[in-house]
């Protein structure tokens, strides 16, 4: 609700009124209704270096070199200037404000890649609190994969993939994390996820997926592999155990807690005795094999202990169309190591789930203040009713169920918690303009 | 309303005239509201209650919700007819009464 106009009469009512309890971020997200863009500069001479995005507590500019080899940040400086009079434009401004260097200060340039490296530009995750980044280098693609036990065969394979933590402040890279040809999705950085001081990564190729501790101090630490083994110590057991004679593979630990949970599912969902086979033969043996050929495809974390993982054909990781393939989606609890829900799709139920909850699914800590105002159409009416004219203008629930689901499991830090883009204080056009990244004329 | 009004300036001088306060003796500051004391202690919380917040967001509350009710085996429909439940108890004779 827009409040008033008057900048000076908002700024004493700030010094006088309490914000209401527990409501101080949104005070201060509302004060920007006063402060809008409205100059533009053009035509500023900057560096030839590609500009990849501010961090969101707007304390760093984080740019790559053409080469895709180096990191390079920037201290945003905000220019100062104050005119007298109306209508103040842009030649008013002096010629201080037309120069790159007024605005940024170079802070440091790192070399993150070695010679057959290159930065994926696509992969930057930014810690808050401790102001780490996680940056992302790797070889290129090989086109040839030789079959390799315990890797998928079809899915890509790279060389090298290094995850890099590195500190802000001064450019030391703090620990490293290697993955020898392996496969993780680093387009807009699908393949990994942050939620407050923990990184899953999806290896796509093996199966596994790695959750890794950020400590304080700045060192990665792994915490445990979800994949072949879902206790810590299913490795030892099974090799204590169990002799496993040539040819004889056991399924991954995360399928077998998949198969599982959908039996237990469909036999209690009947209650005769001899009606119980026919409907476990219909629904589970019939498609066994269905579920034996599925690969995870994508995971985010939905609180610590809790992974919403997306399972899919293996055609459909390298396809660019997932529309054909049926994907299925699953809640797994780390600790329990037990899959709570699992869904297909274009069930309703999932629907439900992501109409209702969805900006529970971007997973923000509590710590991060504006993160959890981020728009979405679970908590704003405006966004509600917009996805409310498309459902109503859908021609089959079906592929809008579909269609609507894709975007799930969410990536990670890849809305802007700017106020602008707040629909409760803001209206604006998503299709006109750039994307939340800085504008460079 | 001279002691709780004073002398503000009132738009209409006659507004709150006929308000006498019931007991001209009584100052304000010694009114105290009536407090109201429960006759019963079956809504007393146990002593050792802690109220916090749910540490579960509410994305997954509703997925373990949903998840209890799906493998729950559904009751056949003979067993419906004699309440399981503990829920209802018969009412026995008032033994709080003061």
């Amino acid at each position: 609700m827009f409040k008033s106009l008057n900048v000076t009469a908002r700024v004493f009512e700030r010094q006088i009124v309490q914000p209401r309890p527990s409501a101080s971020v949104n005070s201060v997200r509302q004060f920007y209704e006063n402060f809008v863009p409205s100059c533009t500069i053009y035509d500023i001479d900057c560096p030839d270096i590609s500009f990849r995005k501010f961090t969101d507590d707007g304390k760093y500019l984080i740019s790559f070199s053409r080469n895709h080899q180096e990191l390079i940040v920037y201290r945003p400086t905000w220019l100062s200037f104050s005119y007298k009079g109306e209508d103040c434009d842009s030649d008013a401004l002096s010629q201080r404000a037309k120069r790159f260097d007024s605005f940024f200060i170079h802070l440091y340039t790192v070399s993150l890649a070695t010679s057959n490296e290159f930065i994926c530009k696509d992969v930057f995750l930014y810690l808050e609190g401790l102001e780490f980044g996680i940056f992302a280098t790797s070889t290129a693609q090989t086109h040839e994969v030789p079959a390799t036990e315990g890797a998928v065969n079809g899915v890509q394979c790279v060389e090298k993939i290094v995850f890099h933590l590195v500190r802000l402040e001064d450019g030391f890279i703090l620990d490293e994390k290697v993955f020898c040809n392996d496969f993780v999705n680093l387009t807009h950085s699908m393949g990994v996820f942050l939620h407050e001081d923990l990184l899953c990564i999806m290896s796509l190729r093996y199966q596994a997926i790695h959750i890794v501790q950020i400590r304080d101090s700045g060192n990665l630490v792994d915490v445990r592999i979800v994949g072949t083994f879902c206790r810590e110590d299913d490795e030892l057991f099974i090799g204590s155990h169990i002799q496993v004679t040539e040819g004889q593979i056991f399924l991954s630990g995360i399928k077998q807690r998949l198969l599982s949970y959908i039996f237990r599912k469909h036999w209690s969902e009947e209650t005769d005795q001899t009606l119980r086979i026919q409907h476990l033969k219909k629904k589970f043996y019939f498609h066994f094999q269905d579920y034996i050929d599925l690969i995870m495809w994508k995971v985010q974390f939905l609180d610590r202990h809790h992974l919403l993982i997306k399972f899919g054909s293996v055609d459909g990781v390298v396809s660019r169309t997932t529309d054909q393939h049926p994907s299925f989606f699953a809640v797994y609890n780390m600790e329990t190591t037990e899959i709570i829900s699992f869904f297909q799709n274009s069930t309703e139920e999932l629907y439900y789930l992501y109409e209702q909850f969805c900006d529970h699914f971007t997973a923000s800590s509590r710590s991060s203040l504006h993160a959890n105002f981020i728009s979405s159409h679970s908590n704003n009416i405006y966004a509600f009713d917009q996805l409310c004219v498309i459902k109503n203008r859908a021609s089959s629930f079906l592929q809008f169920v579909k269609k609507m689901v894709t975007s799930l499991p969410y990536t990670c830090q890849s809305q802007s918690p700017s106020p602008y883009f707040d629909l409760s204080l803001f209206r604006y056009d998503e299709k006109v303009g750039n994307s939340p990244l800085t504008q460079v004329p | 309303m001279a002691f709780l009004m004073g002398d503000w300036p009132s738009y209409d001088p006659q507004n709150f005239s006929q308000i006498r306060p019931s007991d001209p003796s009584a100052q304000p500051s010694k009114l105290t509201p009536a407090t109201y004391h429960p006759t019963h202690n079956r809504t007393v919380p146990p002593p050792n209650q802690v109220i916090t917040t749910e540490a579960r967001n509410i994305l997954l509350r509703q997925i373990y919700q949903k998840a209890e009710d799906k493998l729950r085996p559904k009751r056949a429909a003979t067993d419906l007819l004699t309440p399981e439940h503990g829920c209802k108890q018969p009412r026995g004779a008032f033994s709080n009464d003061p």
